[in-house]
């Protein structure tokens, strides 16, 4: 509305020559909402990886392909169960960092995958994936990002983190963190889960 | 059994191979520097642990010096990333009452050999191994790489959780203060 104001306002000569501009300026204000994440695709594979950038909660996801996670849990020695299980699941490559002054925390379990059908789905802790291995006799538990933790400054962590939805699946991340005892939320817009497999 | 793409193959490589990675190297952010104090101190879990070698290393065996206990693997982006810097940090003190033991998490002896071998800067403190993580979890470490620095008394003053510039100045100063 206030382009439209600011358009109107404008006598004619200096419309036309500023009309292009204003319009440019309105078309480009969602953009840079948009561009608070920043979405790179690997030339060589052709997966995205998407960043937050310079925020106090910095968050970058990166999609995982199936194959990939198999042959990471597969170096690892674990049993066939485990990699089937966890390679199903949609997996990202994970990276968050406190780049605050101040201590901060997140819970993974408070954060949600919303799809295109409404429906909003909690990821898969990694406290549930270690009790599971545990079960099995399996006492591995690196790799899956910590699902909750309380980061001092300069503190940071990389890890698997996952959810179960289709490879190929589109969402929405709504996520969270605490930061001087207020809650912080952001939404990452139009993720996608890695493909099944790679295209040749 | 299902044969893998070329793009794939290649991904996975580059991943696994600790000497070329590929795509995990690109996804790993600049080394901070900030290591967070623990007040009061809390006396450091004791272990015993072998090294390459099968000597066997207590941490009580260093006491009245200051020993960075890193907690890493080969398969960790920013593990491999900080260890130059930890290296760099050893050699800065190696005149002086201090250590570093680099305990490695899940991996085998012949794994972290051949991945040293790969290595610009080849470390030279003691890599540990900690093959059931039973250490790292007296620690309460929950990710890796985590660190912490003990001081001559044996009591842990310093933690970082993720990747750390060792020979960064700040923690040079840091380090170079509390040694006795």
């Amino acid at each position: 509305m206030r382009c439209i104001a600011a358009i109107r306002s404008l006598d004619y000569i200096a419309r036309m020559k500023r009309l292009t501009g204003l319009l440019s300026l309105c078309l480009l204000l969602p953009a840079v909402r948009a561009a608070s994440v920043v979405e790179e695709v690997n030339p060589q594979s052709g997966l995205s990886r998407w960043h937050t950038g310079d925020q106090d909660f910095s968050l970058e996801l990166i999609q995982l392909v199936p194959d990939f996670v198999r042959a990471v849990f597969d170096s690892k020695g674990l049993p066939p169960q485990i990699i089937d299980a966890v390679s199903s699941y949609c997996v990202f490559g994970t990276i968050v960092r406190n780049r605050a002054d101040v201590p901060l925390s997140y819970d993974i379990a408070d954060w949600r995958y919303v799809t295109a059908d409404g429906v909003a789905h909690t990821g898969k802790l990694k406290s549930e994936w270690v009790s599971e291995w545990r079960d099995m006799g399996v006492a591995f538990r690196w790799t899956l990002l910590p699902g909750a933790q309380t980061w001092q400054v300069g503190d940071w962590g990389q890890g698997f983190t996952t959810v179960d939805l289709p490879h190929g699946t589109a969402f929405d991340l709504h996520y969270s963190w605490t930061q001087d005892g207020i809650v912080h939320k952001d939404i990452i817009e139009g993720l996608r889960c890695a493909p099944a497999e790679l295209e040749n | 059994m299902r044969l893998l793409n070329w793009k794939t193959s290649l991904l996975i490589a580059g991943l696994l191979w600790p000497g070329c990675p590929v795509f995990a190297a690109d996804a790993v952010p600049e080394l901070s520097y900030k290591l967070t104090r623990i007040e009061p101190p809390v006396a450091a879990p004791d272990f015993s642990l072998t090294d390459m070698d099968g000597a066997t290393h207590r941490l009580s065996d260093y006491r009245g010096k200051v020993v960075l206990v890193n907690f890493w693997a080969t398969w960790c982006p920013p593990c491999r990333k900080e260890m130059p810097s930890m290296e760099r940090l050893y050699q800065r003190f190696r005149e002086r009452p201090f250590m570093v033991l680099a305990i490695n998490q899940w991996e085998t002896v012949d794994h972290v050999f051949s991945y040293t071998g790969d290595l610009n800067v080849f470390p030279t403190f003691p890599i540990l191994f900690d093959s059931e993580s039973r250490v790292s979890a007296d620690f309460g470490v929950r990710g890796l790489p985590t660190s912490f620095i003990v001081d001559a008394g044996g009591h842990i003053v310093y933690k970082a959780v993720g990747g750390r510039e060792f020979d960064h100045p700040e923690v040079v100063q840091l380090i170079g203060e509390l040694l006795p």
